[in-house]
């Protein structure tokens, strides 16, 4: 079967994973596994007094106690990933008597069992002198720390503001939450003659790699992580989490490989998260709904032990065309664990604000939320005058209202009803997530029994990257997808970048291409007996200069070897060669969204219809359509199943999604999956998602721009937007529950 | 958890024999139980599993008395063909409660045992008197949302979550007890107990008593009833508010009237107050929702749970609604 670019190709992993032969993380046997087991701190600040684990010593089978008295040890020098290094958060538990929040690893129990580990755990002592402690933003004392670098400013704003013919001016707040991936996270590591294997499901086995080398003072290549599949990333895996090392340290001084599973109630404080935002916007507009000034000041929690933002700002002030734009961005410290990167970090809480305040303008406005949108295009990037690498926003609007059937919507509240007398409630929203691009490297081999193997150390999410590589690599060799073969998720591969920013497929599709494109020069060339020129490649078939065809399998039979494998690195334009390399060594090298000439964005639009009980005031979400424009689909299924997968999150966002506060003791409070609310298929009925193909060579030379992340963006807001149309209340905060239209 | 021995009793006898060993937990379905124990919860040295004893399972919905036996699970009783038809509201109660996962392994007598969702009682953490008696309670000055309004003390403030027990109080229920002493019959309204100042005491089981079957005395109220259950997701989330209603009734007057309500108390919660409120009344939008205020009067709302009166008080408006039309 055809398995190149644009074929809707079946996702490789697929059978593997339905059939439980997929192994992830914690499914790999080493052989004398001991097993570890987490205290986790009650307190959420202060120090640790006295620790007392001799009840738990006294089990039997219990190997090693790991607390700050028995580690004992320095860990290196490694850090924030936002501050240069790989790691989840600078704090590291363990290396001292402070506790930072609630839930912070105090103790590490191994044991030649789980059951043991677990039943030590449970008998470990801790006292702490206990600090008062906030977890909250809104808590009271806090003080909001700006951050000038991020200001933007176009023009004079808030002068435009004051004079609009029409403004609006609301204050909106999203919460904490989790990723809560189904698969834990995990690890198992395992020392053999000085070298360290790790099994750990990661988004960033080269970043995870270049960490644990540095931590314990090792090379590079002694390091070894293992990752083939993930089972739900979301951004949590990206980092190197501080018990990986713990476990790692445990497995050395035990001469034993160590294995930690993290219980899910763990899994709210261990890693990251994504933090509380507060978005004020303003926006001014003309009678005709031409924009005079957008202005969005956005506070984001951020950690005391970690000072960190994500702003929406960047990618806000770039939306619409106004002569004045103002943005600021704040931070507020608070006691938790370093907040972290969570599917579009920044862009899915900011434009809850910034596409819920449009809505709001547009019926000031009396106007049709879709047109304002339209009105307000801008032809060039508003902040810097940049051209757009590509921008379809327009006509996602028109696909997607005629796919919803927007023109059947009647804008006054209130006054639609299904059959059963549900209120109906249609809304939309603007989404958009930058095109960013990271160096890659890419090995691609075509054998003589017809396979093409791609190999790469960049990962598969789940949402396709060993489908849509393999993809590109077809394309150009013309292998049929049965004998695509791909590697992915391990760091003894050519580098990739992080699964994050939703770069993979541009930046390790662009390395594979290249790679690919060598590998069929030397083929020709092969063919051609060194001369390629009038040489090609057709259905399988090295076609010669008289047109006769031989097949790709027989002249790579003819090479010295069997093989012709090339392997290329690949990096966007605006890096230098010495960034290309820090990115391949396991740095975080990212070219745009925006470079010298050219802002690079994708862009989709989306619609939401909500029923609304009319007496129980419950929401329903009925249907949702989307339609992006994200250059070139190499894969229109797995784009589909992955944008579809962002406006089901989306819902979720708008309804359910949030890390409740018990602010008295600063913890997270409904720490499991009973109390923490996802989507079940039972809340969301139709979902269509359309693309707009774009022809965009500026972003990489396979035209691919950002899929993994765009979906989410803007969902909440086109929903709450719809339940103001079905109920005539505007609810400024995420989730929308029931007692906020009551 | 703890180390613990698994016992498989041959037959009921045996089992009886074995539970009144101290420190023996029963384990039917396991849904709780279990969860239970991976949590930090419960602590049984010795776990006696009952699951596969004959005779347990049987339901008999024919006749005076309904009888459910103990190990009859929730999947299978909602699929019970005579039930979905005379008490729509138990086959509801079922279907809206957990996963079919779940309902395909929980057994009906452990259901209504299960303990409360209160975070502050699942993470193994905080202070909770359920817990740790004496510790203090957490949702005192914490998150509050979730917690009850009747039933409760200063002591704990949490819900009883189950949805199956919420519509078995709207009925004339009582739960067969067993143990090696013999057989007892406890009533349903008394088999739960209020969070007073022991908290850690949620039922009237003694040590050594099993759980072997709960009978409803049939009505023909069966017919004309409801459970309805509002919650923030479709499916796998437990009530923030739900009713029960049957009624009996001569046109459109209402002769006898059952509510109960849940994810609003400690315990499966009757509600006289909606009774009578509905009884010998004409039934309209009003009345219905008369009896909802009626149903709410006594609540004690905390910080963040007032909304579940006014919820509450069209949550029974429409299940009477609701039940009236199944006349």
């Amino acid at each position: 079967m055809d398995g190149s670019i644009g074929i809707p190709v079946v996702r490789r992993d697929a059978a593997a994973k339905a059939s439980g032969a997929a192994q992830y993380a914690a499914d790999f046997p080493h052989a004398g596994t001991a097993y570890a087991a987490l205290v986790t701190s009650k307190v959420a600040r202060g120090r640790i007094t006295a620790i007392d684990t001799m009840a738990a010593e006294a089990v039997p089978g219990v190997q090693m106690v790991l607390t700050h008295h028995s580690l004992n040890e320095g860990l290196g020098k490694e850090t924030f990933a936002m501050k240069g290094g790989h790691m989840q958060s600078s704090f590291m538990p363990l290396t001292s008597d402070e506790v930072h929040y609630a839930g912070q690893i105090v103790c590490l129990l191994i044991a030649d069992t789980q059951e043991a580990a677990e039943q030590a755990a449970g008998l470990v002592a801790v006292e702490y002198a206990t600090e008062h402690a906030s977890a909250a933003m809104d808590d009271p004392g806090h003080e909001e720390e700006p951050m000038e670098k991020k200001a933007i400013d176009v023009g004079d704003a808030l002068a435009a503001f004051a004079a609009a013919d029409v403004s609006v001016d609301a204050t909106y707040l999203t919460p904490a939450q989790h990723h809560n991936p189904i698969e834990l996270y995990a690890a198992t590591c395992a020392w053999r003659d000085g070298k360290l294997l790790v099994n750990t499901p990661s988004q960033w086995v080269k970043g995870k790699q270049a960490a644990l080398a540095e931590i314990f003072g090792i090379p590079m290549e002694d390091v070894h992580i293992e990752s083939p599949y993930i089972g739900g990333g979301f951004g949590s895996k990206a980092t190197l989490l501080a018990h990986t090392v713990l476990v790692a340290m445990a497995a050395r001084r035990l001469g034993r490989p160590v294995k930690l599973v993290v219980p899910r109630e763990a899994m709210f404080t261990v890693g990251s998260f994504r933090p509380a935002t507060r978005s004020r916007v303003r926006l001014g507009a003309k009678k005709d709904g031409t924009l005079t000034a957008v202005l969005h000041d956005e506070v984001g929690q951020s950690a005391v032990i970690d000072h960190v933002a994500f702003p929406a700002t960047e990618v806000t002030a770039r939306m619409y065309a106004s002569p004045n734009i103002r943005t600021r961005q704040a931070t507020i410290a608070t006691d938790v664990n370093t907040p972290g990167f969570q599917r579009a970090p920044a862009e899915a809480p900011g434009f809850f604000g910034f596409e819920s305040a449009v809505d709001e303008l547009a019926i000031k406005l009396g106007m049709d939320p879709v047109e304002l949108r339209v009105r307000n295009e801008p032809e060039r990037d508003p902040v810097k005058g940049l051209a757009w690498s590509s921008r379809s926003l327009v006509p996602c609007f028109r696909r997607g209202a005629e796919l919803f059937g927007w023109s059947k919507r009647n804008p006054e509240v209130g006054s639609m009803t299904t059959p059963d007398g549900l209120l109906i409630g249609m809304g939309c929203a603007t989404a958009t997530y930058p095109s960013a691009m990271a160096p890659s490297s890419a090995r691609v081999r075509l054998s003589a029994d017809g396979t093409c193997v791609v190999y790469c150390g960049a990962h598969d999410l789940g949402t396709g990257a060993y489908t849509v590589l393999g993809q590109v690599a077809a394309d150009v060799l013309g292998v049929p997808d049965e004998l695509v073969r791909v590697h992915l998720g391990d760091s003894t591969l050519p580098s990739g970048p992080v699964a994050g920013g939703s770069i993979t497929t541009g930046s390790s599709g662009a390395a594979v291409h290249m790679a690919a494109l060598a590998v069929r020069d030397r083929l020709l060339a092969a063919a051609g007996d060194g001369n390629p020129a009038g040489w090609s490649l057709a259905g399988g078939q090295v076609i010669g200069p008289d047109g006769h065809g031989r097949p790709v399998a027989e002249v790579v039979g003819a090479v010295t070897g069997g093989v012709i494998e090339e392997t290329a690195d690949w990096k966007p334009d605006a890096l230098s060669d010495d960034q290309m390399r820090a990115g391949l060594a396991g740095g975080m090298a990212f070219a745009g969204p925006t470079t010298e000439k050219h802002a690079s964005y994708s862009f989709g639009a989306q619609f939401a219809e909500v029923h609304v009980d009319p007496l129980l005031r419950t929401v329903r979400v009925a249907r949702m359509v989307g339609v992006f424009a994200c250059g070139r689909i190499i894969n229109p299924r797995t784009a589909r199943s992955n944008l579809a997968g962002g406006m089901v999150w989306g819902a979720s966002f708008a309804l359910l999604e949030e890390s409740q506060v018990d602010r008295p003791r600063a913890r997270f409070a409904n720490t499991d999956l009973a109390g923490y609310h996802i989507s079940t298929n039972a809340d969301i009925g139709e979902v269509v998602v359309e693309t707009i193909h774009e022809d965009d060579l500026v972003v990489n030379p396979i035209g691919a721009k950002a899929v993994g992340e765009i979906g989410i963006v803007g969902m909440n807001a086109a929903i709450a937007n719809a339940v103001y149309h079905a109920t005539g209340t505007r609810v400024r905060k995420t989730p929308i529950l029931v007692e906020d239209l009551l | 958890m703890q180390p613990f021995t698994y016992l498989r009793p041959a037959s009921l006898d045996e089992a009886l024999h074995a539970a009144s060993e101290p420190g023996t937990s029963v384990l039917a379905g396991g849904t709780t139980m279990v969860d239970l124990m991976r949590g930090g919860l419960a602590w049984p040295t010795r776990l006696l599993d009952i699951s596969h004893l004959p005779g347990l399972a049987d339901v008999q919905t024919d006749g005076p008395v309904l009888r459910f036996g103990a190990l009859a699970r929730m999947a299978d009783v909602a699929e019970n063909e005579t039930l979905q038809r005379a008490y729509p509201a138990l086959v509801e109660s079922l279907q809206l409660a957990a996963s079919q996962q779940l309902r395909n392994a929980a057994t009906l007598g452990g259901n209504i045992l299960q303990r409360t969702r209160c975070p502050y009682f699942r993470n193994g953490v905080s202070d909770c008197n359920k817990r740790v008696p004496g510790s203090g309670c957490s949702a005192v000055d914490g998150e509050d949302r979730e917690m009850a309004l009747f039933g409760t003390s200063e002591s704990c403030l949490a819900n009883y979550p189950g949805d199956w027990g919420t519509a078995l109080a709207a009925f004339d229920t009582a739960v067969e007890l067993r143990s090696a002493a013999g057989l007892r019959t406890v009533k349903f309204s008394e088999f739960h107990l209020p969070y007073g100042e022991d908290p850690a005491a949620e039922t009237v089981l003694r040590p050594g008593e099993i759980v072997t079957a709960i009978t409803v005395r049939a009505t023909p109220a069966g017919r004309a009833s409801t459970y309805l259950k509002v919650r923030d997701r479709q499916s796998y989330a437990y009530a923030l508010v739900s009713a029960a209603v049957a009624l009996e009734m001569e046109g459109d007057m209402v002769t006898s009237a059952r509510v109960s309500l849940g994810g609003v108390a400690s315990k499966p919660w009757r509600s006289p107050e909606a009774e009578a409120a509905l009884t010998g009344r004409r039934l309209s939008e009003a009345v219905s929702l008369e009896a909802g205020e009626a149903a709410f009067k006594g609540a004690k709302p905390r910080r963040q749970n007032a909304f579940k009166i006014e919820l509450g008080r069209r949550v029974v408006a429409r299940a009477a609604l609701t039940a009236a039309k199944r006349i």
